[in-house]
């Protein structure tokens, strides 16, 4: 029977018509015979409705000149950056933009990789100080314990499903060429009315190299190449972006 | 870089506006404008750009909260009734109460909020903005609409 402990939890997917037709129907139902719940579930819309009534704020005329005087002082505060600082925050943009991002099978097979190197070190120079006693099993023993105590840290403690992880690194390139697909669609977009100022030979340019970027993904026959064509493509669209400011901010003209 | 500006100013400065209030909206606002164009260059296309730019108002805004440490948690017995302001228009006057008591939700609470009802993204939209499991999403929202009929009071129904 359906109570009213189980329908209340329910009642904002219910109000947002996200319930399936049997669990919507017995939510209804109980609606209809129970007036406590009734005036939950109406208030909830009335909450629901009055929330996307509310009138959009307009931001005020300011934010635009706020924005170029942090950008100018933010601009100002990298070129009083030590070398060693501008370097290390250019090395982290990079690590950031190549997706440098190693999985939990990659960490642990360094870990273990790194964790066999300290200890074939460490049984070296144990070798080297202890005097030499012939016996195979008493070199070996250190070694054995060191990757022992290494493959145990590396081993990943929690059994994960076969199945979902092979299934969810299957699908992952295809997520990544769909999310880059679209990240391009988006900045064609915004890079259109650059481009519209542009000279004919620099818009040409820009077309010939989005042509070629294009064909190298339609006919990219690994996903990893045709990624890192939607990469390349994301780039010149970004930079086609910011170049007019950046001509602007060096003072020149458009 | 003024396009994009165009594009998304009404909906970064509505999301900073209702998440931290409007004294210090602009200044959010003008924090995200200028992440967003410091970091196109490093945006790695695996989200929506949309997605992205909501990610870095709604990180924004929760983090301003925190750094000026004005949490509006609002215990249990914190609770009352938002008074009704002096306004005769029905629509206004409800809408005035769900702006106060919206500004009285915990910020975690006023994100969803904001995020589904009042900028009507879906919930996979707003779990990619959060960082968070849709079930999650789902679970945040039902949770936050209890507490703003709880500040709202009764008779929400004879209000709209």
């Amino acid at each position: 029977m359906t109570t009213c402990d189980k329908v209340r939890p329910r009642l904002t997917a219910y109000l947002d018509g996200e319930l399936a037709d049997d669990r919507g129907s017995a939510v209804r139902g109980h609606l209809r015979e129970c007036p406590a719940c009734r005036r939950v579930a109406s208030d909830e819309a009335a909450l629901r409705d009055g929330l996307r009534l509310l009138a959009p704020v307009d931001p005020p005329a300011s934010l635009w000149a706020g924005i170029q005087t942090r950008l100018a002082a933010a601009e100002v505060a990298d070129a009083r950056l030590p070398v060693w600082r501008r370097a290390a925050a250019r090395w982290t943009q990079w690590a950031r933009a190549a997706r440098f991002a190693p999985t939990m099978r990659q960490l642990a097979g360094a870990s273990f990789a790194a964790a066999a190197v300290v200890a074939v070190v460490t049984w070296r120079g144990q070798r080297g100080n202890e005097p030499p006693t012939g016996s195979v099993v008493a070199l070996g023993q250190p070694l054995s314990e060191h990757l022992a105590a290494a493959a145990t840290a590396a081993a990943p403690a929690p059994p994960v499903s076969v199945e979902d992880v092979t299934a969810d690194l299957a699908a992952e390139p295809a997520r990544t060429t769909a999310s880059y697909d679209r990240a391009v669609v988006e900045l064609m977009k915004l890079a259109e009315p650059s481009r519209a100022r542009w000279s004919d030979g620099d818009r040409a340019a820009f077309d010939a190299r989005v042509t070629v970027l294009r064909g190298t993904i339609a006919h990219a026959d690994q996903p990893r190449s045709a990624q890192r064509a939607q990469r390349s493509l994301i780039r010149l669209l970004q930079s086609a972006i910011v170049r007019d400011d950046m001509v602007l901010a060096s003072g020149g003209t458009r | 870089m003024e396009m994009l500006y165009h594009q998304y100013k009404r909906r970064v400065f509505g999301m900073a506006h209702r998440i931290v209030g409007g004294s210090d909206a602009e200044e959010v606002a003008q924090e995200v404008f200028v992440r967003v164009f410091r970091g196109l260059a490093s945006f790695r296309g695996d989200s929506a750009l949309s997605t992205w730019i909501y990610r870095l108002t709604v990180n924004a805004a929760l983090s301003h909260l925190a750094r000026r440490g004005r949490r509006h948690e609002v215990g249990d017995e914190g609770l009352t009734e938002v008074p009704a302001p002096p306004v005769t228009e029905r629509d206004s006057v409800l809408a005035a109460r769900i702006e106060t008591a919206l500004g009285q939700l915990p910020p975690g609470y006023r994100a969803i909020l904001v995020l589904h009802d009042v900028e009507g993204l879906s919930h996979e939209e707003c779990a990619a903005i959060l960082e968070c499991r849709i079930g999650t999403c789902k679970s945040q929202l039902h949770k936050a609409r209890a507490r703003m009929r709880e500040l709202l009071g009764a008779d929400l129904v004879a209000e709209s």
